[in-house]
């Protein structure tokens, strides 16, 4: 994947983020589109490039939310660092690895931000996590499930995995 | 106790770049809200705003589509409710003309007039009955006129609790003992059929040869037989043929019979009651106020008091 690709990716994942996720929430949960373009970005880009991303789309994120300014960046760059390094050992164009990292990956984010957000609330946290994010992460596998197929009919290695003989 | 951590982080860049990214996402939250605020506003305008313009207009698309599909809907049913009301308009007119026709006869001719609607028409490219819902139960039999403002349409063929047919105009059966409004010659009124019984028109039989009787001569019912009162429209001469002992004389009906909705059954004529009388007056004249000063007339039938041949009425009762 070229880095002009997974920057287009990550400003998609931006505005898909704010502007289509609310419109298609499912019991209250959303599909993660930013943890989607880091796990891309993972998949061809190494750890370092996902990780700076993260953080970037993190922030900007969080200047939405001024008083947690630094949250996102930080559960964003944290899952990308974890979900590259773990593609890195995996193989990566497998689907049920792609799913379970980006299963992993949304779930992840959404501990940090909620653990740190909820911090002296363990019930809510925990009712946040159950209530919302491991349906959130399900959604975001369903997506990714989505993408992965058509990537594959388009012959899109970037985001199959598959590599190049 | 920081040199082993140095030497892993020289060693592994990926790590570094996670670490300085933790950092600074701490420094970010550790600063004071002011702070946080400006970096806020710094980050969000040059970037933000031009993803948040693009995010307000597909969020704006959608609304749109929402409030579209919403006026789509309502667009449905003010269509729906205007059909309804076109429906009751014409309802209307035609109650209006019912009512026209019923105050429109004089006092001492003033039938007891039964409204009914029609609920089916059995037969196939020829009218054979007219089916009405209202029955032995309303006092309706055999034999009663049923009229509209425009004319005759026929006679009660038979009658049960809830309906009854008509026999209408067009029934092969059918014959109404007429007379020409203005030359008062006699006939008998009947159906003509072709050879695929395929009805042609309406013929005056019985007309003796050399009679007064001209095209777009009005023929009213004469009230001979007993059957129809006297003064009800049936049609107008549409041709005139001289034969050597009788003339025939073909009829256009007034009534278009496939189109009537709502019809009357003459059951007799009513009992004086002044204060009907004075009721329907007074209706009479509210209708001849809201009509057009030249309409005040439309739709008083013949046997009326616009000049109609009341005295050949043969006391109105089937």
């Amino acid at each position: 994947m070229r880095l002009r690709t997974f920057v287009l990716m990550c400003v998609g994942a931006l505005v898909l983020d704010t502007a289509l996720a609310p419109e298609i929430e499912i019991l209250g949960a959303r599909p993660d589109f930013l943890v989607l373009a880091i796990v891309y970005g993972g998949l061809g880009l190494g750890i370092r490039i996902p990780v700076i991303a993260g953080f970037v789309m993190g922030l900007m994120v969080d200047s939405e939310l001024p008083e947690y300014l630094g949250l996102n960046a930080l559960a964003l760059s944290i899952t990308a660092f974890l979900s590259a390094s773990l593609l890195d050992r995996l193989v990566k164009s497998q689907v049920l690895v792609q799913c379970s990292v980006i299963f992993g990956a949304t779930l992840l984010r959404d501990i940090i931000f909620y653990g740190v957000y909820y911090r002296g609330s363990l019930d809510i946290f925990g009712h946040f996590v159950i209530r919302y994010s491991l349906i959130g992460a399900g959604y975001t596998v369903a997506l990714g499930l989505l993408i992965n197929i058509i990537a594959r009919f388009a012959n899109w290695r970037a985001i199959t995995g598959a590599v190049r003989r | 106790m920081l040199s082993p951590l140095t030497r892993l982080l020289r060693g592994n860049r990926d790590l570094t770049t996670l670490v300085i990214c933790v950092l600074l996402s701490a420094i970010a939250l550790a600063l004071p809200p002011a702070a946080k605020v400006v970096i806020s506003t710094i980050a969000a305008t040059p970037i933000l705003r031009p993803l948040k313009r693009l995010a307000t207009a597909a969020d704006g698309l959608t609304r749109l589509r929402g409030e579209n599909e919403r006026l789509r809907k309502l667009a449905m049913e003010l269509v729906e409710e205007r059909a309804a009301l076109i429906s009751q308009g014409h309802e209307n007119e035609r109650l209006r003309e019912l009512t026209h026709f019923m105050v429109g006869f004089a006092a001492e001719e003033r039938f007891d007039l039964l409204p009914a609607t029609v609920i089916g028409m059995p037969g196939g490219r020829i009218i054979e009955g007219i089916e009405i819902n209202a029955g032995e139960a309303s006092g309706v039999q055999a034999g009663m006129p049923v009229v509209v403002p425009d004319g005759l349409v026929g006679k009660i063929s038979s009658s049960v609790r809830g309906r009854s047919l008509v026999e209408p105009l067009t029934s092969a059966s059918s014959a109404v003992a007429v007379t020409i409004e203005r030359s008062r010659v006699r006939g008998i009124v009947r159906p003509r059929y072709g050879g695929a019984s395929e009805l042609l028109d309406w013929q005056m039989d019985y007309v003796p040869a050399r009679s007064d009787i001209r095209a777009h001569d009005r023929v009213i019912t004469s009230g001979l037989g007993g059957v129809y009162p006297a003064g009800l429209v049936v049609g107008d001469v549409s041709s005139v043929h001289e034969g050597p002992l009788t003339m025939t004389v073909h009829i256009d009906i007034a009534v278009n019979l496939s189109t009537i909705e709502q019809v009357f059954v003459l059951k007799g004529l009513a009992a004086p009651s002044p204060e009907r009388d004075a009721m329907m007056q007074a209706l009479l004249k509210e209708l001849a106020l809201e009509a057009a000063p030249s309409d005040t007339t439309e739709g008083v039938p013949s046997g009326g008091p616009e000049g109609a041949p009341s005295t050949e009425l043969e006391g109105g009762a089937p």
